[in-house]
Protein backbone atom coordinates (compact mmCIF):
# COMPACT_ATOMS: atom_id res chain seq x y z
CA UNK A 1 0.00 0.00 0.00
CA UNK A 2 1.39 3.58 -1.05
CA UNK A 3 2.31 5.76 1.92
CA UNK A 4 -0.37 8.11 0.10
CA UNK A 5 -2.60 5.59 0.43
CA UNK A 6 -1.95 4.65 3.32
CA UNK A 7 -2.32 8.57 5.52
CA UNK A 8 -5.96 9.30 2.95
CA UNK A 9 -6.54 6.01 4.74
CA UNK A 10 -6.01 6.99 7.89
CA UNK A 11 -7.73 10.57 7.64
CA UNK A 12 -10.14 8.69 5.99
CA UNK A 13 -10.86 6.46 9.17
CA UNK A 14 -10.82 10.13 11.29
CA UNK A 15 -13.96 10.80 9.85
CA UNK A 16 -16.02 7.65 9.72
CA UNK A 17 -19.06 7.64 11.90
CA UNK A 18 -17.83 6.21 15.61
CA UNK A 19 -20.10 5.31 18.74
CA UNK A 20 -18.90 6.89 21.74
CA UNK A 21 -19.70 4.43 24.84
CA UNK A 22 -18.33 7.41 27.09
CA UNK A 23 -14.42 5.75 26.72
CA UNK A 24 -12.05 8.25 27.61
CA UNK A 25 -9.37 9.28 25.61
CA UNK A 26 -6.99 9.72 28.55
CA UNK A 27 -5.06 6.72 29.35
CA UNK A 28 -4.63 5.42 32.92
CA UNK A 29 -0.86 4.89 32.73
CA UNK A 30 0.58 2.68 35.17
CA UNK A 31 3.45 3.50 37.96
CA UNK A 32 6.03 2.16 35.62
CA UNK A 33 8.48 2.88 38.98
CA UNK A 34 10.01 -0.80 38.39
CA UNK A 35 10.77 0.22 34.51
CA UNK A 36 12.08 3.78 35.80
CA UNK A 37 14.27 2.36 37.99
CA UNK A 38 15.68 0.12 35.61
CA UNK A 39 16.15 2.76 32.92
CA UNK A 40 19.61 4.91 31.65
CA UNK A 41 17.11 6.99 31.10
CA UNK A 42 13.70 8.34 30.98
CA UNK A 43 10.97 10.57 29.58
CA UNK A 44 7.80 11.70 31.32
CA UNK A 45 5.94 14.54 30.76
CA UNK A 46 2.47 15.53 31.65
CA UNK A 47 0.83 18.42 29.83
CA UNK A 48 -2.68 19.26 30.22
CA UNK A 49 -4.69 21.86 28.85
CA UNK A 50 -3.60 24.97 30.80
CA UNK A 51 0.57 23.71 30.58
CA UNK A 52 -0.22 23.90 26.95
CA UNK A 53 -2.13 26.77 26.83
CA UNK A 54 1.08 28.81 28.83
CA UNK A 55 3.62 26.69 26.63
CA UNK A 56 1.55 28.24 23.24
CA UNK A 57 2.17 31.31 24.70
CA UNK A 58 5.85 30.91 24.81
CA UNK A 59 6.23 29.34 21.51
CA UNK A 60 7.82 31.64 19.02
CA UNK A 61 6.20 32.16 15.78
CA UNK A 62 9.42 32.93 13.72
CA UNK A 63 11.27 29.59 14.51
CA UNK A 64 9.87 27.14 12.14
CA UNK A 65 9.80 24.36 14.41
CA UNK A 66 8.23 26.13 17.28
CA UNK A 67 5.43 27.91 14.67
CA UNK A 68 4.68 23.70 13.86
CA UNK A 69 4.35 22.65 17.21
CA UNK A 70 1.66 25.50 18.21
CA UNK A 71 0.22 24.32 15.46
CA UNK A 72 0.50 21.07 16.26
CA UNK A 73 -1.34 21.31 19.90
CA UNK A 74 -4.06 23.92 19.01
CA UNK A 75 -7.13 22.08 20.16
CA UNK A 76 -5.47 19.81 22.47
CA UNK A 77 -6.21 18.98 26.31
CA UNK A 78 -3.51 16.71 27.00
CA UNK A 79 0.15 15.52 25.84
CA UNK A 80 1.26 12.53 28.06
CA UNK A 81 4.66 10.93 27.00
CA UNK A 82 6.99 7.83 29.04
CA UNK A 83 9.47 6.98 27.27
CA UNK A 84 12.15 4.54 29.00
CA UNK A 85 15.82 3.14 27.91
CA UNK A 86 17.89 0.72 28.40
CA UNK A 87 21.53 -0.35 28.29
CA UNK A 88 20.26 -3.93 26.89
CA UNK A 89 17.57 -5.93 25.18
CA UNK A 90 14.77 -7.14 27.36
CA UNK A 91 14.41 -4.99 30.35
CA UNK A 92 10.75 -4.81 29.94
CA UNK A 93 8.34 -7.43 29.36
CA UNK A 94 5.15 -7.07 27.20
CA UNK A 95 3.06 -7.84 30.37
CA UNK A 96 4.51 -4.45 31.33
CA UNK A 97 1.51 -2.74 28.98
CA UNK A 98 -1.28 -5.16 29.71
CA UNK A 99 -2.99 -2.30 31.80
CA UNK A 100 -2.50 -0.10 28.83
CA UNK A 101 -3.69 -2.26 26.13
CA UNK A 102 -7.08 -3.68 28.11
CA UNK A 103 -7.56 0.30 28.16
CA UNK A 104 -7.22 0.25 24.29
CA UNK A 105 -9.25 -2.81 23.61
CA UNK A 106 -12.61 -1.17 25.11
CA UNK A 107 -14.89 0.04 22.87
CA UNK A 108 -14.40 3.35 21.35
CA UNK A 109 -10.48 3.11 20.68
CA UNK A 110 -9.63 1.69 17.28
CA UNK A 111 -5.87 0.56 16.67
CA UNK A 112 -4.99 1.68 13.33
CA UNK A 113 -2.07 -0.05 12.27
CA UNK A 114 0.80 -2.09 14.12
CA UNK A 115 3.94 -2.50 12.28
CA UNK A 116 6.90 -4.73 12.88
CA UNK A 117 10.01 -4.12 11.94
CA UNK A 118 12.78 -6.26 10.79
CA UNK A 119 14.91 -4.09 10.37
CA UNK A 120 14.78 -2.13 13.77
CA UNK A 121 12.96 -5.35 15.77
CA UNK A 122 10.32 -2.29 16.67
CA UNK A 123 7.15 -2.89 16.87
CA UNK A 124 4.93 0.16 16.94
CA UNK A 125 1.05 0.51 17.52
CA UNK A 126 -1.26 3.42 16.67
CA UNK A 127 -4.37 4.00 18.37
CA UNK A 128 -7.10 6.38 17.55
CA UNK A 129 -10.37 7.39 19.18
CA UNK A 130 -12.90 9.24 17.36
CA UNK A 131 -16.25 10.75 18.61
CA UNK A 132 -18.70 12.70 15.90
CA UNK A 133 -16.79 11.96 13.25
CA UNK A 134 -13.77 13.62 15.11
CA UNK A 135 -10.39 12.19 16.58
CA UNK A 136 -10.74 13.00 20.20
CA UNK A 137 -7.69 10.39 21.44
CA UNK A 138 -4.26 9.32 19.87
CA UNK A 139 -2.66 6.75 21.52
CA UNK A 140 0.90 5.42 20.18
CA UNK A 141 3.05 2.05 21.51
CA UNK A 142 6.78 1.64 20.61
CA UNK A 143 9.11 -1.39 21.82
CA UNK A 144 11.87 -1.65 21.13
CA UNK A 145 14.73 -3.82 21.88
CA UNK A 146 16.10 -1.20 24.66
CA UNK A 147 13.51 1.71 24.43
CA UNK A 148 9.22 1.41 25.16
CA UNK A 149 7.36 4.67 24.53
CA UNK A 150 4.61 5.25 25.00
CA UNK A 151 1.82 8.31 23.48
CA UNK A 152 -1.21 9.55 24.67
CA UNK A 153 -2.32 12.72 22.45
CA UNK A 154 -5.97 13.79 24.14
CA UNK A 155 -7.84 16.56 22.29
CA UNK A 156 -9.25 17.60 18.50
CA UNK A 157 -5.93 15.67 16.82
CA UNK A 158 -5.44 16.53 13.49
CA UNK A 159 -3.16 14.16 11.73
CA UNK A 160 -2.50 16.17 8.76
CA UNK A 161 -0.44 18.24 11.17
CA UNK A 162 0.93 15.76 12.68
CA UNK A 163 2.31 14.63 9.53
CA UNK A 164 3.30 18.14 9.39
CA UNK A 165 5.80 17.47 11.58
CA UNK A 166 7.40 15.08 9.74
CA UNK A 167 11.23 16.86 8.90
CA UNK A 168 11.35 19.28 11.72
CA UNK A 169 12.76 18.62 15.23
CA UNK A 170 15.97 16.33 13.88
CA UNK A 171 13.78 13.90 12.14
CA UNK A 172 14.89 13.36 8.29
CA UNK A 173 12.54 13.61 5.58
CA UNK A 174 11.25 10.25 3.96
CA UNK A 175 9.69 12.05 1.03
CA UNK A 176 6.66 10.14 2.22
CA UNK A 177 4.04 12.98 2.33
CA UNK A 178 1.23 13.72 -0.40
CA UNK A 179 2.21 11.44 -3.69
CA UNK A 180 5.10 12.39 -5.52
CA UNK A 181 5.90 12.03 -9.16
CA UNK A 182 7.90 8.50 -10.27
CA UNK A 183 10.33 10.76 -11.81
CA UNK A 184 11.09 12.20 -7.61
CA UNK A 185 12.17 8.71 -6.72
CA UNK A 186 9.49 8.17 -4.36
CA UNK A 187 9.00 4.84 -3.02
CA UNK A 188 5.24 5.40 -2.79
CA UNK B 1 7.32 20.32 68.77
CA UNK B 2 3.65 20.78 68.39
CA UNK B 3 3.31 22.99 72.04
CA UNK B 4 6.09 25.09 70.47
CA UNK B 5 3.93 25.55 66.98
CA UNK B 6 0.85 26.05 68.54
CA UNK B 7 2.45 29.19 70.75
CA UNK B 8 3.97 30.47 67.76
CA UNK B 9 0.73 30.42 65.62
CA UNK B 10 -0.49 32.32 68.72
CA UNK B 11 2.03 35.27 68.13
CA UNK B 12 5.00 34.13 70.52
CA UNK B 13 8.25 34.77 69.09
CA UNK B 14 9.88 32.90 71.87
CA UNK B 15 8.31 29.43 70.64
CA UNK B 16 9.25 31.24 66.79
CA UNK B 17 12.71 30.97 68.28
CA UNK B 18 12.73 27.46 69.63
CA UNK B 19 11.30 26.37 66.24
CA UNK B 20 13.74 27.92 63.95
CA UNK B 21 16.78 26.78 66.29
CA UNK B 22 15.07 22.87 65.76
CA UNK B 23 15.28 23.35 61.85
CA UNK B 24 17.98 26.20 60.92
CA UNK B 25 20.49 24.02 60.21
CA UNK B 26 18.85 21.56 58.60
CA UNK B 27 17.48 24.32 55.96
CA UNK B 28 20.77 26.53 55.97
CA UNK B 29 22.54 23.14 54.91
CA UNK B 30 19.80 22.39 52.13
CA UNK B 31 20.21 25.66 50.81
CA UNK B 32 24.02 25.70 50.94
CA UNK B 33 24.84 22.48 49.53
CA UNK B 34 21.99 23.27 46.76
CA UNK B 35 23.99 26.68 46.19
CA UNK B 36 27.72 26.10 47.17
CA UNK B 37 27.66 29.12 48.78
CA UNK B 38 27.40 30.12 52.80
CA UNK B 39 26.33 33.87 52.45
CA UNK B 40 23.26 33.27 49.99
CA UNK B 41 22.54 30.27 51.71
CA UNK B 42 21.87 31.28 54.30
CA UNK B 43 19.78 34.70 53.01
CA UNK B 44 18.09 32.31 51.33
CA UNK B 45 17.42 30.23 54.61
CA UNK B 46 16.57 33.66 56.85
CA UNK B 47 13.92 34.06 53.44
CA UNK B 48 12.27 30.34 54.58
CA UNK B 49 12.13 31.22 57.97
CA UNK B 50 10.23 34.75 57.15
CA UNK B 51 7.86 32.89 55.04
CA UNK B 52 7.51 30.03 57.89
CA UNK B 53 6.02 33.01 60.24
CA UNK B 54 3.91 34.56 57.64
CA UNK B 55 2.51 30.84 57.12
CA UNK B 56 2.16 29.78 60.18
CA UNK B 57 -1.27 29.34 60.68
CA UNK B 58 -0.89 26.50 57.42
CA UNK B 59 1.10 24.29 59.39
CA UNK B 60 -0.81 21.98 60.69
CA UNK B 61 2.10 19.30 62.88
CA UNK B 62 5.63 19.48 63.77
CA UNK B 63 5.97 16.65 60.54
CA UNK B 64 4.10 19.07 58.44
CA UNK B 65 6.52 21.85 59.29
CA UNK B 66 9.47 19.59 58.28
CA UNK B 67 8.13 18.84 55.26
CA UNK B 68 7.26 22.69 54.55
CA UNK B 69 10.72 23.97 55.30
CA UNK B 70 12.22 20.89 53.03
CA UNK B 71 9.56 21.84 50.22
CA UNK B 72 9.82 25.61 50.25
CA UNK B 73 13.37 25.27 50.82
CA UNK B 74 14.30 23.37 47.89
CA UNK B 75 11.86 24.98 45.27
CA UNK B 76 13.10 28.75 46.31
CA UNK B 77 16.93 27.73 45.41
CA UNK B 78 15.81 25.63 42.40
CA UNK B 79 13.83 28.85 41.19
CA UNK B 80 16.94 31.28 42.14
CA UNK B 81 19.09 28.70 40.09
CA UNK B 82 17.56 28.39 37.07
CA UNK B 83 17.28 32.33 37.25
CA UNK B 84 20.90 32.77 37.58
CA UNK B 85 22.68 29.37 35.78
CA UNK B 86 26.36 30.61 36.73
CA UNK B 87 27.37 28.61 39.70
CA UNK B 88 30.47 29.27 41.45
CA UNK B 89 33.14 26.96 43.04
CA UNK B 90 33.55 28.02 46.59
CA UNK B 91 37.10 28.84 47.73
CA UNK B 92 38.89 27.09 50.10
CA UNK B 93 38.51 29.81 52.07
CA UNK B 94 34.86 29.54 52.03
CA UNK B 95 34.99 25.69 52.19
CA UNK B 96 36.85 26.08 55.97
CA UNK B 97 34.07 27.95 57.04
CA UNK B 98 31.36 25.11 56.28
CA UNK B 99 33.36 22.91 58.13
CA UNK B 100 32.33 22.02 61.14
CA UNK B 101 34.89 21.56 63.95
CA UNK B 102 34.39 17.69 64.55
CA UNK B 103 33.81 16.67 61.21
CA UNK B 104 35.06 13.50 60.71
CA UNK B 105 36.34 11.93 57.21
CA UNK B 106 38.76 13.31 54.89
CA UNK B 107 37.76 17.03 54.07
CA UNK B 108 39.08 17.17 50.65
CA UNK B 109 37.29 13.99 49.53
CA UNK B 110 34.14 15.66 51.15
CA UNK B 111 35.11 18.89 48.89
CA UNK B 112 35.49 16.80 45.75
CA UNK B 113 31.82 15.26 46.79
CA UNK B 114 30.18 18.64 47.07
CA UNK B 115 31.73 19.72 44.30
CA UNK B 116 30.49 17.26 42.25
CA UNK B 117 26.85 17.70 43.70
CA UNK B 118 27.30 21.79 42.80
CA UNK B 119 27.94 20.14 38.89
CA UNK B 120 24.63 18.81 38.73
CA UNK B 121 21.90 20.30 37.42
CA UNK B 122 19.44 22.04 39.87
CA UNK B 123 16.50 19.48 40.14
CA UNK B 124 19.26 17.22 40.48
CA UNK B 125 21.07 18.61 43.17
CA UNK B 126 17.61 18.63 45.39
CA UNK B 127 16.88 14.81 44.54
CA UNK B 128 20.79 14.03 45.73
CA UNK B 129 20.86 16.40 48.87
CA UNK B 130 17.47 15.44 50.31
CA UNK B 131 18.41 11.39 49.43
CA UNK B 132 21.45 11.67 51.37
CA UNK B 133 21.69 14.66 53.56
CA UNK B 134 17.91 14.58 54.93
CA UNK B 135 17.48 10.47 54.04
CA UNK B 136 14.32 10.71 52.10
CA UNK B 137 13.52 8.18 50.69
CA UNK B 138 12.07 8.72 47.02
CA UNK B 139 8.33 9.37 47.68
CA UNK B 140 8.94 11.52 50.21
CA UNK B 141 11.54 13.23 47.92
CA UNK B 142 8.94 13.03 44.79
CA UNK B 143 6.17 14.98 47.28
CA UNK B 144 8.59 17.57 48.47
CA UNK B 145 9.71 18.44 44.78
CA UNK B 146 6.47 18.02 43.46
CA UNK B 147 7.86 15.15 40.75
CA UNK B 148 7.27 11.84 39.73
CA UNK B 149 8.82 9.08 41.80
CA UNK B 150 10.23 8.29 38.39
CA UNK B 151 11.60 11.10 37.70
CA UNK B 152 13.45 11.24 40.98
CA UNK B 153 14.64 7.45 40.83
CA UNK B 154 16.00 8.79 37.43
CA UNK B 155 18.08 12.06 38.48
CA UNK B 156 19.48 9.77 41.33
CA UNK B 157 20.70 6.88 39.17
CA UNK B 158 21.55 9.46 36.31
CA UNK B 159 23.34 11.70 39.49
CA UNK B 160 25.16 8.81 40.82
CA UNK B 161 26.22 7.71 37.35
CA UNK B 162 27.70 10.47 36.74
CA UNK B 163 29.83 11.27 40.12
CA UNK B 164 31.00 7.76 39.88
CA UNK B 165 32.50 8.12 36.03
CA UNK B 166 33.71 11.88 37.61
CA UNK B 167 35.22 10.11 40.45
CA UNK B 168 37.19 7.07 38.42
CA UNK B 169 38.27 9.42 35.76
CA UNK B 170 39.60 11.98 37.95
CA UNK B 171 38.10 14.61 36.35
CA UNK B 172 37.72 17.79 38.32
CA UNK B 173 34.55 19.04 39.14
CA UNK B 174 32.59 20.99 36.50
CA UNK B 175 30.39 24.22 36.66
CA UNK B 176 27.18 23.14 35.03
CA UNK B 177 24.76 25.62 34.74
CA UNK B 178 20.72 24.85 34.16
CA UNK B 179 19.92 21.00 32.88
CA UNK B 180 19.50 20.98 29.02
CA UNK C 1 30.85 0.60 44.21
CA UNK C 2 27.60 2.53 45.39
CA UNK C 3 27.47 1.93 48.62
CA UNK C 4 30.96 3.55 48.87
CA UNK C 5 29.86 6.78 47.11
CA UNK C 6 26.25 6.98 49.08
CA UNK C 7 28.47 6.53 52.12
CA UNK C 8 30.59 9.55 51.27
CA UNK C 9 27.79 11.26 49.69
CA UNK C 10 26.18 10.93 53.28
CA UNK C 11 29.75 11.98 54.51
CA UNK C 12 29.89 15.08 52.66
CA UNK C 13 26.56 16.35 53.49
CA UNK C 14 26.58 16.38 57.17
CA UNK C 15 24.51 19.31 58.04
CA UNK C 16 26.07 22.57 58.76
CA UNK C 17 25.30 24.79 61.15
CA UNK C 18 24.73 28.68 59.66
CA UNK C 19 26.65 31.43 61.22
CA UNK C 20 26.45 33.05 64.34
CA UNK C 21 24.86 36.04 63.68
CA UNK C 22 21.85 33.94 61.60
CA UNK C 23 19.41 34.40 64.62
CA UNK C 24 20.23 38.08 65.20
CA UNK C 25 19.83 38.52 61.49
CA UNK C 26 16.49 36.77 61.18
CA UNK C 27 14.74 38.03 64.04
CA UNK C 28 15.81 41.94 62.58
CA UNK C 29 14.55 40.96 59.23
CA UNK C 30 11.24 39.91 61.22
CA UNK C 31 11.05 42.75 63.20
CA UNK C 32 11.59 44.65 60.12
CA UNK C 33 8.78 43.00 58.29
CA UNK C 34 6.33 43.43 61.38
CA UNK C 35 7.69 47.04 61.96
CA UNK C 36 4.31 49.51 63.12
CA UNK C 37 5.00 53.41 63.17
CA UNK C 38 5.54 54.31 66.22
CA UNK C 39 3.18 56.30 68.95
CA UNK C 40 4.24 59.80 69.03
CA UNK C 41 2.88 63.43 70.46
CA UNK C 42 2.97 66.91 69.22
CA UNK C 43 4.02 68.44 65.72
CA UNK C 44 6.56 66.43 65.70
CA UNK C 45 4.86 63.39 66.24
CA UNK C 46 2.61 64.01 63.44
CA UNK C 47 5.40 64.61 61.01
CA UNK C 48 7.55 61.45 62.33
CA UNK C 49 3.78 59.44 61.81
CA UNK C 50 3.68 60.61 58.39
CA UNK C 51 7.22 59.64 57.37
CA UNK C 52 6.37 56.03 58.94
CA UNK C 53 3.18 55.63 57.36
CA UNK C 54 4.97 56.95 53.79
CA UNK C 55 8.11 54.43 54.61
CA UNK C 56 5.45 51.69 55.56
CA UNK C 57 3.59 52.64 52.14
CA UNK C 58 6.55 52.46 50.26
CA UNK C 59 7.93 49.65 51.55
CA UNK C 60 4.48 47.93 50.86
CA UNK C 61 4.36 48.88 47.11
CA UNK C 62 8.46 47.73 46.81
CA UNK C 63 7.11 44.29 48.38
CA UNK C 64 3.86 44.12 46.11
CA UNK C 65 6.12 45.05 43.12
CA UNK C 66 9.29 42.73 44.14
CA UNK C 67 6.49 40.22 44.59
CA UNK C 68 4.56 41.04 41.23
CA UNK C 69 8.24 40.82 39.33
CA UNK C 70 8.28 37.52 41.51
CA UNK C 71 5.45 36.44 39.99
CA UNK C 72 6.05 37.32 36.30
CA UNK C 73 9.71 35.84 36.44
CA UNK C 74 8.14 33.00 38.07
CA UNK C 75 5.33 32.48 35.53
CA UNK C 76 8.09 32.85 32.52
CA UNK C 77 10.00 29.81 33.65
CA UNK C 78 6.81 27.63 33.66
CA UNK C 79 6.04 28.84 30.42
CA UNK C 80 10.00 27.94 29.01
CA UNK C 81 9.54 24.90 30.93
CA UNK C 82 6.27 24.16 29.06
CA UNK C 83 7.35 24.81 25.79
CA UNK C 84 10.14 22.80 26.42
CA UNK C 85 8.49 19.71 27.36
CA UNK C 86 5.69 20.67 24.55
CA UNK C 87 9.11 20.16 21.53
CA UNK C 88 9.92 17.28 23.42
CA UNK C 89 7.09 15.43 23.22
CA UNK C 90 6.21 16.06 19.77
CA UNK C 91 9.75 15.62 19.05
CA UNK C 92 9.18 11.58 20.65
CA UNK C 93 5.50 11.35 19.07
CA UNK C 94 7.35 11.81 15.91
CA UNK C 95 9.97 9.60 15.96
CA UNK C 96 7.89 6.98 16.70
CA UNK C 97 5.41 7.74 13.83
CA UNK C 98 8.18 7.87 11.69
CA UNK C 99 9.25 4.87 13.14
CA UNK C 100 5.87 3.26 11.56
CA UNK C 101 6.33 5.14 8.23
CA UNK C 102 9.63 3.27 7.97
CA UNK C 103 8.70 0.40 8.58
CA UNK C 104 5.33 0.33 6.11
CA UNK C 105 7.80 2.13 3.74
CA UNK C 106 10.11 -0.78 4.53
CA UNK C 107 7.71 -3.27 3.68
CA UNK C 108 6.09 -1.56 0.36
CA UNK C 109 9.74 -1.49 -1.00
CA UNK C 110 9.84 -5.28 0.05
CA UNK C 111 6.86 -6.53 -1.56
CA UNK C 112 7.33 -4.72 -4.22
CA UNK C 113 10.37 -6.11 -5.06
CA UNK C 114 12.46 -2.43 -4.33
CA UNK C 115 16.13 -3.17 -4.13
CA UNK C 116 16.62 0.47 -2.24
CA UNK C 117 13.77 -0.65 0.48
Amino acid sequence: MSMHKYLKWIFVLALLPAVSFAANPRLVLPDFTGLAGRASDSVTITLDAPMLSLAARFLDPSDPDQAAAEDAIKGLQGIVVRSYTFDQDGAYKPSDLDSVRSQLATPGWNRLMETRSQKSHANVEIYLMTEANKAVGLAVIASEPRQLTIVNIIGSIDLEKLHKLEGRFGVPQLGIGPAKSPAAGSAH
Amino acid sequence: MDEQLAQARAGNLGAFSTLVQAHKRSVYSLALRMLGQPELAEDMAQEVFIQLHANLSSILSADHLAFWLRKVTAHRVIDYLRRRPTVSITSLDEEAEQMEPADPGDPLLQRQVRQLILGLSPDARAVVTLRYQEDLDPVDIARTLDMSINTVKSHLKRSLDLMRQRIESGEPPRCEGQSP
Amino acid sequence: MTDDLESKLRDALRPAAPSEDFDRQLLARLAATQREPTKLRGRYASRTTWWFSAALAATVVLAVGVQHHRAVEENREKGLEARRQVMQALRVTNDKLDLAYRAVRDQSGAVAGDPGA
